[in-house]
């Protein structure tokens, strides 16, 4: 179970001249699942790299139990913060048990030598994404959703007590999101991983966040349970999109219906459009 | 059940390890091997018993002056300029995830030796002054094709395309100040244009050797930060390297080997490029690549040296061979980049 508390006070940063994050306020709840959500440009992705070091921000900081994390030697942080990017690169050839144990990373040094510590690590997150049975294959042969599992386990090899994840189900189809999301509730539950994530869809978010977080331009524009945040009202503030919000017969969670210009069949909300 | 995965695991990881092991000793025989020919065998033959007491320092009549004077200090210096250019050339590779960005298509090679002819012929500079003078100004061609590629970060292809230009002006500049030169000997104008270790003397051996050590001692000390890198610089920075920083040293480094290399034998044409991608097939993912390319490097300046004087008819210097080598793969590489946007 993990009590490490990460938390953004007065953020801002961004590239260049352009500063995306305006002062973001944030506590991220210990041993819970959060997920941010957020129109294109919002600055999800942004807030993702500074809480994770990848930027440097420009104004207030990132806390990790109180300590500014852009003044932890980076490797200590690596034991406590792990990250999956959006597009991370598997050099040509790498089978998936190599990849994975590259994971260890930070737990290493140039003279230190493997352990069977380092070992079992490999081996509990191989058999955590059931990826064990890939093991000797090649990344490069592998399906989308594998190779999302395999990079997982390569984070999970890094047994951090924080998981950030870019976009995890970007570029995978349907089943094969359910299947990572799915995989990412087990690790909450069975390690207690404090999971921070970007979603591009909004019903997955709420289905699989307990914390729910929608920026607008560089702020928290709310937070809570995604019954609290996912609202018509939130939706229309945040996307500009007039929608209803109902109770997911499958999750209890609420989910989203978009109301467009075309392909509507109740009057009613024709004119709410309007 | 789970035992049986973890054994997959550990078998894996001593496979990679005994594999990396096998490739190492066998690159490190075929270095000695080919050394050794080099000492023995050329216009005559001399037996490895007198080689061996030329070695020592005894005096042996006929072998003194064939093995100690030309052979041996042609041969120290190919192994010690081929490790500095595989090293430097697979750091940059590594570094920049992309085959073709190696020290003498960028312009690093031509940089130092542009500089290294300018202080020779237009300074009449000797020695170790000249190999500083060729790291500064590799630094400085290193930061000038960086500065001009840099926008939201560098991406590869523009520093490459930069650096490709860069150094095609600095070809010139080498050209030119041949040219104006009108004492120059074809043979040593060849040094700079090709690269070659005609008339290597062993003195020249020591600053190499010294930068081999320290620069190389510097890559190899961040060898597992450089192999996080392969995985993408935001992977890298996850698993807690210091991107910025290594980067930095990297190319110090890298710099460092490549200009004193070019400082003491000449641009030796594409050996910085081709040790890096050759190691990489043999090593595949077992291991870091620094030292595998290292010891490709002077395979191949030692094998092109001895096939440039002894095995084709005429002699040409070293960087003739290597270019001839060379040149092919680069238009492989380009094509294959092109189909599959391929990496090392």
């Amino acid at each position: 179970m993990t009590d490490h508390l990460l938390a953004a006070s007065g953020l801002s940063a961004g590239y260049k001249n352009i500063e995306i994050l305006h002062g973001l306020d944030l506590t991220v709840p210990p041993g819970k699942i959060t997920v941010i959500v957020g129109a294109n440009a919002c600055g999800k992705s942004t807030f993702l790299r500074t809480i994770s070091r990848l930027i440097a921000p420009t104004a207030g900081q990132v806390l990790l139990d109180g300590k500014s994390i852009h003044r932890m030697p980076s490797r200590d942080l690596a034991r406590t913060l792990g990250l999956l990017p959006q597009s991370p690169i598997a050099p040509e050839g790498i089978t998936v048990a190599d990849l994975v144990s590259r994971g260890r990373h930070p737990h290493q040094s140039l003279f230190s030598r493997w352990t069977r510590q380092d070992d079992e690590a490999v081996d509990s997150a191989l058999s955590a994404t059931k990826t064990s049975d890939l093991a000797e294959r090649p990344v490069d042969e592998l399906s989308g959703g594998q190779r999302q599992r395999v990079w997982i386990a390569m984070a999970l090899a890094q047994q951090t007590d924080i998981l950030l994840l870019d976009e995890p189900t970007t570029f995978l189809d349907i089943n094969h999101q359910i299947e990572v999301l799915d995989l990412l509730i087990d690790l909450n539950h069975t390690r207690g991983t404090t999971v921070v994530m970007v979603l591009h869809d909004l019903n997955l978010a709420a289905r699989y966040a307990d914390h729910l977080v929608a920026l607008a331009s560089g702020h928290v524009h709310i937070s809570g349970t995604p019954e609290a945040v996912l609202t018509e009202e939130t939706v229309r503030q945040v996307f500009g999109l007039e929608s209803r919000v109902i109770t997911d017969p499958i999750s209890g969670r609420p989910i989203m219906l978009p109301i467009g210009r075309h392909r509507i069949a109740n009057p009613q909300q024709q004119e709410k459009r309007a | 059940m789970q035992s049986a995965a973890i054994d997959v695991v550990i078998t894996n990881r001593r496979g990679r390890a005994r594999r990396y092991a096998v490739v190492l000793a066998v690159l490190l025989a075929l270095v000695a091997a080919i050394f050794a020919v080099t000492l023995s065998i050329g216009k005559t033959i001399t037996p490895p018993a007198e080689v061996l007491r030329v070695l020592l320092g005894e005096a042996v009549p006929g072998a003194d002056f064939s093995v100690g004077q030309l052979r041996l200090p042609r041969a120290v210096l190919s192994v010690l300029a081929g490790l500095c250019f595989g090293l430097g050339g697979v750091a940059f590779q590594v570094m920049l995830r992309n085959p073709l960005a190696s020290p003498d298509i960028i312009g690093i090679t031509s940089g130092a030796g542009a500089a290294a002819v300018f202080a020779i012929v237009v300074l009449s500079m000797s020695g170790p002054m000249v190999s500083v003078f060729a790291i500064v100004a590799g630094l400085g061609v290193a930061m000038l094709v960086y500065g001009l590629s840099f926008h939201n970060g560098v991406a590869g292809t523009r520093l490459i395309l930069v650096g490709i230009g860069v150094s095609a002006m600095l070809q010139s500049v080498i050209a030119y100040i041949l040219q104006s030169a009108p004492a120059w000997s074809l043979q040593e104008a060849m040094r700079w244009l090709t690269g070659s270790v005609n008339g290597a003397q062993l003195d020249q051996a020591l600053p190499l050797l010294l930068a081999l050590l320290v620069f190389g001692g510097l890559l190899v000390s961040r060898s597992r930060d450089l192999d996080a890198l392969r995985l993408g610089d935001d992977m890298a920075a996850a698993l807690g390297t210091r991107v910025a920083q290594t980067r930095m040293l990297v190319i110090i480094a890298a710099v460092g080997l490549i200009a004193s290399a070019t400082a003491a034998t000449g641009p030796i044409a594409f050996v910085a490029f081709l040790s890096g991608p050759i190691a990489g097939r043999i090593v595949k993912n077992d291991g870091s690549l620094l030292i595998p390319s290292a010891l490709t490097g002077a395979v191949l300046v030692l094998a092109a040296d001895y096939i440039g004087q002894h095995l084709l008819p005429g002699r040409y210097p070293v960087g003739v061979v290597t270019g001839a080598l060379g040149a092919p793969y680069l238009i492989y590489l380009i094509i294959r980049v092109n189909r599959i946007g391929g990496t090392l």
